[in-house]
């Protein structure tokens, strides 16, 4: 067969240009830039083939179904964690940009855009990934559970364990023992299911040190995440299933059910007390130097009378309503989570109802 | 010898994964060896469902489901291991719900079940169109419970045979550089399919049929090679799957005058006939001029927003990123393209080869429960049940047998092949042979077959060869070398390719996969109602037949 030939299996083609941090096996680094014809249908994993085709058999990176479900072809495009199989280049070529690919952050770099991903799988293992369904053998053949209990951890079970997330947080970047959202994620995938027995557990262990309460809430991971796995949701879900649990001997759990206590009494948050309340009066001494400096620019509302919402009973309400329908803990953000889903697709649809396209 | 165990399983999707657990169950100590992480293998990428008669959409049983199984097959499946199957999948599917597997759900909370193609009964059990990914993830989770070992990144080069009997494998550890030994009382290959033969393919890039090949080096004869499944909904021109539950959810397959076509082929049975069936079709249409850039349709779009919301999530997701469509709104283009491999190492319904302690199981293994034409679904309930049936077998001859015993010569003979292969400066870069066969493969050996065609491909296929003799690999380096795994990764392709030409060219009749319009259009039981025998003698394919079991059914015309 002809390079003709070969040439209208692929189509138009066009000009793309990458630069990519090259690392060697020591550890060298240089930026190298390559230009090479690829088809207009091309993703950015299709344009490393090529590179590595024809102009550098020994660059590496990893690839495997090109089809965004193996996970194994995380790396950064200028910056930002993405999977090289997702990402077109077409829009990114017309305009003008030569983007700069490297490999993903808070892993160890292997070679090129290559990582070592043991940290990352040693984490996962940490959080006991397997279901514990409380016995040893079943005394039922078919379990059964409804679609409704099993929706609560439909987006954790999407997660393809690509590390995108685990490159982007912010958290592990200070400290590099912190759990991380893959792993979090993982964990909210079993205390979720309605199936598995050991929640409790599992949500004493999660709420240790470098655990849940470590996140910094910078939601990183759900803005890369390439599977809408959205594991800082995971990890708020974990939060309010622990206090459900009545686990909230972290300081982070004191300082989330302060936000929840002062909302339902005053209808307001008082932040005054919100040190105290999350780290004792003790911890709260120890912060007193900052709280003077806070209240010299203004920052602290004066002390006196508790300051009471005019219509806080609909903030009471409001909570004893969450109480009544059972959505406390992790419920009440899955059933936002579907609330927003359905409504983002209500929208769509109705936008098409001119069209008569139904 | 870096280690030694009971048994290997090479490979680490679902049929390696639910092998080592069996064998673990049974005692053994047991190692997975992977060139990537067991959950990138490609099982992952399945989408549809898994194949049991459970009988929570309908009277279902599993002598249905064999029927089913048998006609699909056209008649070239063996019924003893069909039955096997398809008695064995309920259990084996409640067992994957028991391990946690996220299935979907019926309205009183039973593993739902969705209808697709040639199933009598709505029989796929699934969860969305991520079935695969569910599933490759559950039996990831029991093998870290079980704390099974995985050599990951290894890349399997050959096997080592001693005493008549497979002792374990040598491999190139990608991640560090250098060949490693592992020894082993029994291998069980369960490598997957070899779909990169082909341009337009739903295999991953890792998907280059390793286990058959190195079987058939050490002397394993391959089975029913000619039998390549051309899936009818791939996505052009990349050949990402489309999975067959849109069908199975009622899509339409269109021509370019807006036609649902498969009412002149599959009158009954329309968008849910055999694969075979649709591919054929779909191809005809397009050869005929009522195709659309070399495609045809899939419209979802009556099937409403919701339910493709639902339980298309995933195919909306591709179709928009790599086709810049949502089906929501606009149909899908489609074409058939490679997908799944009949054929493979030809095992009995243990997964025995023909030399002893060597096991295969699900793609790269022909037990034969798919014969000419895999069932939608049929796939990955074979790599559960026949994995578990390899793991276990394998377990038991291990824990009869004590030595392992790797000649010194072996290792030494494949350090200094690569070091050949290494050394070499001036040659052809492998990535020319590759697009060549693959683009070749795809013109002469696709949905159609042709005596001159094939003939022509049997020529290419040597000319690739002797070039492949020259190939050079540029990085030299030890650390994440693929450019040296990609180089035998060809290699391991073209002798596959040979072996398939060498018996689709004498196949002369046409039966599922194998159809050849021209010459033998129909099919000839008293001559080819049997399985192709492949094995490699000197540098050449030599082809032998094998019969076909048959347990209760004669074979009847097959029609949709």
């Amino acid at each position: 067969m002809t390079e003709a030939a070969i040439h209208t299996w692929e189509g138009e083609t066009m000009q793309v240009a990458l630069k990519i941090w090259r690392v060697t096996g020591d550890g060298e680094r240089a930026l190298e830039t390559y230009e090479v014809e690829a088809p207009e249908w091309a993703c950015l994993l299709d344009v490393l083939d090529i590179i590595k085709d024809r102009q550098d058999g020994s660059l590496a990176y990893r690839k495997s179904c090109r089809m965004m479900i193996c996970g194994s072809c995380g790396m950064r495009m200028d910056g930002r964690a993405v999977l090289a199989c997702k990402e077109r280049m077409k829009p990114i070529v017309e305009a003008g940009h030569v983007p700069v690919i490297s490999a993903m952050g808070n892993l160890p770099i292997v070679k090129d855009l290559v990582v070592s991903m043991d940290p990352f799988w040693s984490k996962i293992r940490a959080v006991k990934p397997w279901l514990d369904p409380g016995y040893d053998e079943a005394d039922e053949r078919e379990r059964v559970r409804s679609q409704q209990q099993m929706n609560v951890i439909a987006k954790e079970s999407l997660c393809i364990m690509c590390g995108c997330c685990v490159s982007e947080c912010n958290s592990m970047e200070s400290d590099p023992e912190f759990l991380g959202p893959a792993a979090l994620a993982k964990g909210m995938r079993f205390v979720g299911d309605p199936r598995d027995q050991a929640d409790v557990e599992r949500l004493n262990d999660l709420n240790g040190e470098h655990g849940i309460w470590d996140c910094t809430r910078c939601y990183m991971c759900n803005e890369r995440c390439p599977k809408g796995v959205d594991p800082r949701d995971a990890i708020a879900k974990l939060g309010a299933e622990s206090i459900k649990q009545g686990i909230d001997h972290d300081m982070g759990a004191k300082h989330a059910n302060w936000f929840v206590t002062s909302a339902k009494t005053t209808g307001w948050l008082r932040e005054t007390d919100l040190v105290p309340k999350t780290q004792g009066i003790l911890g709260a001494l120890k912060e007193t130097k900052f709280a003077l400096k806070l209240a010299r620019r203004g920052k602290v509302p004066p002390p006196g009378p508790i300051h009471v919402a005019a219509e806080v009973d609909e903030a009471r309400a409001l909570y004893d309503l969450v109480k009544q329908q059972g959505v406390d803990g992790a419920a009440g953000i899955v059933q936002g989570e579907r609330a927003l889903q359905r409504l983002e697709f209500e929208h769509t649809v109705h936008q098409d109802e001119p069209e008569g396209e139904q | 010898m870096e280690a030694t165990h009971d048994v290997l399983v090479i490979g680490a999707g679902c049929a390696g994964m639910r092998a080592a657990i069996e064998a673990h169950d049974q005692g053994a100590d047991v190692a997975l060896l992977s060139k990537i992480h067991p959950v990138r293998s490609h099982s992952g990428a399945a989408e549809g469902g898994i194949n049991a008669a459970l009988g929570n959409a309908s009277d279902d049983d599993p002598e249905k489901h064999a029927y089913d199984t048998v006609k699909g097959s056209d008649y070239l499946g063996d019924q003893d291991a069909i039955e096997i199957l398809c008695n064995e999948a309920p259990d084996d599917v409640y067992q994957l719900e028991h391990w946690g597997a996220v299935f979907s759900r019926t309205e009183d909370g039973r593993i739902a079940q969705r209808p697709f193609g040639a199933a009598g009964e709505p029989r796929t059990a699934y969860a969305a169109d991520i079935t695969g990914h569910v599933l490759i993830h559950v039996l990831y989770e029991q093998v870290m419970k079980r704390d099974i070992f995985a050599y990951e990144e290894l890349f399997a080069w050959k096997l080592v045979v001693d005493d008549d009997r497979c002792q374990g494998v040598i491999a190139w550890d990608l991640l560090n550089g250098g060949l490693k030994t592992i020894g082993a009382k029994t291998v069980i290959l369960a490598t997957g399919g070899a779909g990169r033969l082909y341009k337009g393919s739903t295999n991953a890039y890792a998907c280059t049929g390793d286990g058959m090949a190195l079987a058939l080096r050490v002397g394993v004869p391959l089975k029913d090679m000619e039998m390549m499944q051309f899936h009818p909904t791939t996505l052009s021109p990349t050949g990402i799957l489309i999975t067959e539950g849109c069908r199975g959810e009622g899509a339409y397959l269109i021509n370019a005058e807006g036609e649902r076509f498969l009412k002149d082929y599959a009158p009954n049975a329309m968008e849910l006939a055999s694969r075979d069936v649709i591919s054929r079709a779909e191809q005809t249409e397009i050869d005929q001029g009522r195709g659309i850039d070399g495609s045809v349709l899939l419209d979802l779009r009556h099937l409403g927003a919701e339910k493709i919301v639902e339980r298309l999530h995933g195919t909306r997701e591709l179709a928009m990123t790599y086709a810049l469509i949502d089906p929501i709104y606009e149909p899908i283009p489609v074409r058939p393209g490679a997908h799944y491999h009949m054929g493979g190492v030809d095992t009995d319904v243990d997964g025995e080869t023909e030399l002893e302690a060597l096991y295969a199981a699900g793609e790269c293994a022909c037990v034969s429960v798919h014969g000419a034409n895999r069932l939608g679904g049929n796939a990955l309930m074979e790599t559960i049940t026949y994995g578990k049936r390899a793991g276990r077998a394998a377990a038991d001859w291990a824990l009869t047998h004590t030595t392992v015993t790797v000649p010194p010569g072996v290792e030494s003979d494949a350090e200094r092949e690569l070091k050949t292969l290494l050394d070499r400066k001036d040659g052809e870069r492998p990535w020319k042979i590759r697009d060549e066969l693959a683009h070749t493969m795809h013109e002469n050996f696709g949905v159609f077959r042709r005596e001159r065609q094939m003939q022509e491909q049997g020529r290419i296929v040597g000319y690739l060869r002797e070039r492949y003799e020259n190939v050079v690999v540029e990085d030299k380096g030890e650390v994440f070398n693929n450019d040296l795994t990609q180089a035998l990764e060809l290699g391991f392709l073209l002798e596959l390719a040979e072996c398939m030409l060498v018996a689709g060219i004498e196949r002369k009749e046409s039966r599922g996969a194998h159809a050849r319009p021209d010459d033998y259009p129909e099919r000839d039981d008293e001559k080819f109602m049997k399985h192709t025998i492949v094995r490699w003698i000197g540098d050449q394919p030599v082809l032998d037949w094998k019969p076909v079991t048959v347990t209760k059914w004669q074979p009847q015309e097959r029609t949709y």
